[in-house]
């Protein structure tokens, strides 16, 4: 595990601690506590842990406290209560200089408004952690030429960030967090900012590069379509708390409560379910259907095979699919199982 | 439709005015109807004056009123005042005096009439257009008065009691002066008896009574002894008169500030001693060099900065000082000013950081800057002379406490106003408070600071004129001087001149600033 948050509290406002006491001795709600303490419960007992190269992604509306939670992991907020482990170290205990060690050599962060410093060239911007490091001009120059390059912005290292577009300041952003080659990637909500095709395309260049670099990143978003293209695994967050952690799948199959299934029953499933989950064992579908000796000339599929390529496959058939595993007959789609799992469960 | 919401509105309007409803309800919907004629007048307002908005309550129209027929009634008194003063010169025999008090109450009269009269109609006028504005805040507040009320009549005339009597008083007599009040307090201390109208007009209609008189305190000394150390002598006051509290205070002050001299002074010739090193510094380069020199750097660096049109204009302003005499002089009073300036600068910086960065240091800085900025130039004068005596040091230190403001909190604004967002990334990449400062929050802030380095500019420059008086010299001491010999032309072209160093000071730092 490199990230590691257990039971986290963060509560804004005076008396802090006294205030958690009386939380977690009668179980307030957030509007009982603002009401009687004049406190704000940001983040509510929050864990999980995220593995290496893992893209966790945190999803919630605005003012569920994912932003305050990012926050705790690089600690720019300490927790009123709780543990934050980095690579197993704990760094609430950290003193104030292994705290920058830590923030400028392991943990990478970009922004929702880009944070570039505007009186800097995009060079400098990007060179700005090893600056903070006191590494000498011409190594860190040669790096921040090399991000430009991953980030392909070649050839804008001596622009302003006033002169470039906000996707292109966006990328500088990454670069920036790139530059000191962390572990650890922290992002807030980074593309928010821009429009929907420049969204698109920084989503698909990041994920590239994610895979390449073996980053462990945190990714904060409000968009459940961006956190289901983007993360391995998806906590959802709701009024400070994480009401639910799974795989894209596990969360739009198996919605924990009604504000999740909310949020997901009006995503397309094509590409986030897959055939294993829509499939009849053959001994079923025997029963039913009868007739599976000619099951060798249908359509093949693998149980990974997402519900776009059964479509694909089945459009113009008459017969279903056979999904096998290593040459296993592990189950049989039917056109009209293929419909409902496409509908999904809700209605 | 219409008529029902007619009854709406009258019932409304009634149960708001209570006694003469119908009055008021019909006036009220013609004003909402846009239908009231423009001479309409309420005539129990033109009668009852403010003894009628303090029935009804429109505190508004009851001090309109008030105030008016209260100046006719003062004009009565000063008739009476007058025609008292007539029957006096006359027994005197003082013809001119008869015929100059006979005018005057003449006037008076004339003006109290009018003034009754006209207060009234504009009271009756405007009594239901203003009552009217009453109903519709009471509409939102039904706390407000509405309808009339006998409680409100006894307030209204409890404020008249408390006024009109002594104010009336205070215009029919001729109030007695200052010095006549002393001389009275004297005498009931010495235990003489004095006439009660006296003693009542000392204490109402005069200046403000002294109330409290204080011993004189002793005179202190602090001769220097043989061995150059300072000892403290007490001498019993001059007098044993007592003093009242401004007397006692400022000779308390005094004395305080001749024990700081006498045993602090090498602190203040410490800090003298330093500005005139520096400003020795500055004299060099700017009096100290040949004019053929200076001018042309000035011409050179206004052009480099500010364009050819900024060195035109400098090299024309430059012309006017060596033509009419100034240049030794005006140079003079642009090392004051840079030296002040850099003072200023050296100094504001760092409390600017401190105000931005400190909730401590902005609840001490604040509140001083405010008195910085609102007492005026001239009283900077004053401790700087009595702690530092006169000269050019003392003068660039009151300059210094005069522009520094603006550094001080110009600086602290543009670091205040450094994005949030912007900080925290820096710090989310490690960095320093140092290295917070010194590569985020100051870059971000140098438009800001820039700015106040421009006002110390331009203050120091205003203030060092005014130093003139304390013996800085440059400029401001040709006029100072030519206003104490009434010279107007020689006070005039300095006085030009030293708007044009002005100017051109201001309009090449600005250029600077924009780059």
């Amino acid at each position: 595990m490199v990230i590691e948050v257990r039971n986290v509290w963060k509560i804004f406002g005076e008396r802090a601690e006294e205030v958690l006491r009386a939380i977690q001795r009668d179980n307030l709600h957030k509007t009982k506590v603002l009401e009687r303490f004049g406190a704000v419960v940001a983040v509510r007992d929050v864990s999980f842990a995220v593995k290496r190269g893992e893209i966790f992604c945190i999803m919630g509306l605005s003012g569920s406290g994912k932003s305050t939670l990012v926050r705790h992991i690089n600690r720019l907020i300490q927790p009123t209560d709780g543990q934050i482990l980095i690579k197993g170290q704990d760094i609430g205990a950290l003193p104030t200089e292994a705290l920058r060690t830590l923030r400028a050599d392991q943990i990478g962060m970009v922004f929702q408004n880009m944070a570039l410093l505007p009186h800097r060239t995009v060079r400098d911007n990007i060179a700005f952690a090893l600056e903070l490091r006191n590494t000498d001009p011409f190594t860190r120059h040669q790096l921040a030429d090399r991000m430009l390059e991953t980030v392909s912005l070649q050839g804008y290292g001596d622009a302003m960030p006033s002169e470039l577009s906000g996707g292109m300041q966006q990328r500088v952003g990454l670069a920036r967090a790139l530059a000191a080659d962390p572990a650890i990637l922290l992002m807030d909500e980074p593309f928010s900012a821009l429009d929907p095709l420049i969204r698109r395309g920084l989503q698909d260049e990041f994920l590239a590069l994610s895979q390449t670099m073996n980053k462990t990143t945190v990714f904060i978003t409000h968009d459940l379509d961006e956190a289901m293209r983007m993360g391995s695994r998806i906590g959802i967050m709701r009024d400070g708390e994480m009401v639910q952690v799974g795989t894209p799948e596990d969360i739009i199959i198996h919605p924990k409560d009604g504000y999740v299934a909310d949020f997901v029953q009006g995503l397309s499933r094509l590409k986030l379910v897959f055939a294993h989950r829509i499939m009849e064992q053959p001994e079923t579908y025997n029963k039913t259907h009868g007739n599976l000796a000619e099951v060798d000339t249908w359509p093949q599929a693998h149980p990974q095979a997402d519900l776009n390529s059964l479509v694909s496959l089945i459009v113009g058939q008459d017969c279903p699919i056979a999904i096998r595993d290593d040459d296993k007959l592990a189950g049989i789609v039917t056109k009209d199982a293929l419909l409902k799992g496409i509908q999904g469960p809700s209605s | 439709m219409a008529p029902s919401k007619n009854s709406d509105s009258l019932d409304s309007f009634k149960e708001f005015a209570g006694h003469r409803g119908d009055y008021y309800g019909q006036t009220f919907l013609r004003i909402q109807q846009a239908k009231l004629p423009g001479l309409h007048l309420n005539m129990s307002a033109l009668a009852g004056g403010f003894l009628w908005a303090s029935l009804r309550g429109n505190w508004l129209l009851f001090w309109i009123g008030f105030a008016v027929d209260m100046v006719a009634a003062v004009n009565l008194a000063l008739v009476h005042k007058y025609d008292l003063a007539v029957v006096q010169a006359t027994a005197d025999g003082k013809d001119f005096l008869v015929q100059r008090y006979d005018g005057w109450s003449d006037a008076h009269l004339q003006a109290a009439l009018v003034l009754f009269v006209a207060g009234r109609l504009l009271l009756g006028w405007l009594a239901d257009r203003l009552y009217y504005h009453h109903y519709a805040r009471w509409r939102v507040n039904r706390s407000l008065p509405s309808g009339q009320a006998i409680r409100r009549l006894g307030i209204g005339m409890l404020v008249v009691l408390f006024i009109a009597p002594l104010t009336i008083y205070r215009a029919s007599q001729f109030a007695p002066d200052e010095r006549s009040c002393i001389k009275l307090a004297r005498m009931i201390q010495d235990g003489q008896q004095v006439p009660l109208k006296d003693r009542f007009d000392c204490w109402t209609i005069s200046e403000f009574p002294t109330l409290i008189w204080l011993q004189r305190p002793p005179q202190y000394t602090f001769p220097r002894n043989d061995d150059g150390t300072r000892s403290i002598v007490v001498k019993e006051p001059s007098s044993t008169r007592p003093v009242n509290l401004n007397h006692w205070l400022s000779e308390h002050i005094d004395q305080g500030i001749g024990y700081m001299k006498a045993f602090y002074g090498w602190l203040f010739d410490g800090v003298t001693r330093w500005i005139r090193i520096l400003l020795n510094a500055v004299e060099a380069v700017f009096v100290g060099t040949p004019w053929i020199v200076t001018s042309l750097l000035f011409i050179v660096a206004a052009v480099k900065l500010a364009g050819s049109r900024m060195g035109v204009f400098t090299g024309a302003v430059l012309l006017y000082l060596a033509l009419f005499g100034f240049w030794q002089t005006a140079m003079s009073t642009v090392s004051l000013t840079v030296a002040a300036t850099v003072i200023c600068v050296v100094a504001g910086l760092p409390l600017g950081i401190w105000v931005a960065k400190s909730k401590v240091g902005a609840a001490i800085v604040t509140p001083v800057l405010d008195i910085m900025q609102t007492i005026p130039s001239f009283v900077y004068l004053l401790p700087a002379v009595a702690f530092f005596s006169v000269g050019k040091p003392p003068g660039i230190l009151a300059t210094v406490i005069f522009a520094m403001p603006p550094m001080v909190r110009l600086t602290a604004l543009g670091i205040q106003h450094v994005p949030a967002s912007t900080k925290e990334a820096a710090l989310a990449f490690g960095a320093s408070p140092r290295q917070l400062l010194l590569k985020v929050e100051l870059p971000l802030a140098l438009p800001s600071i820039m700015a106040g380095v421009n006002q110390v500019v331009m203050l120091s420059l205003s203030m060092v004129v005014i130093a003139a008086i304390i013996g800085a010299g440059g400029m401001g001491f040709i006029v100072v001087d030519a206003l104490a010999r009434t010279q107007v032309g020689r006070g005039i072209l300095a006085g030009i001149g030293i708007a044009l160093i002005a100017m051109m000071i201001d309009r090449v730092v600005q250029k600077v600033n924009r780059m």
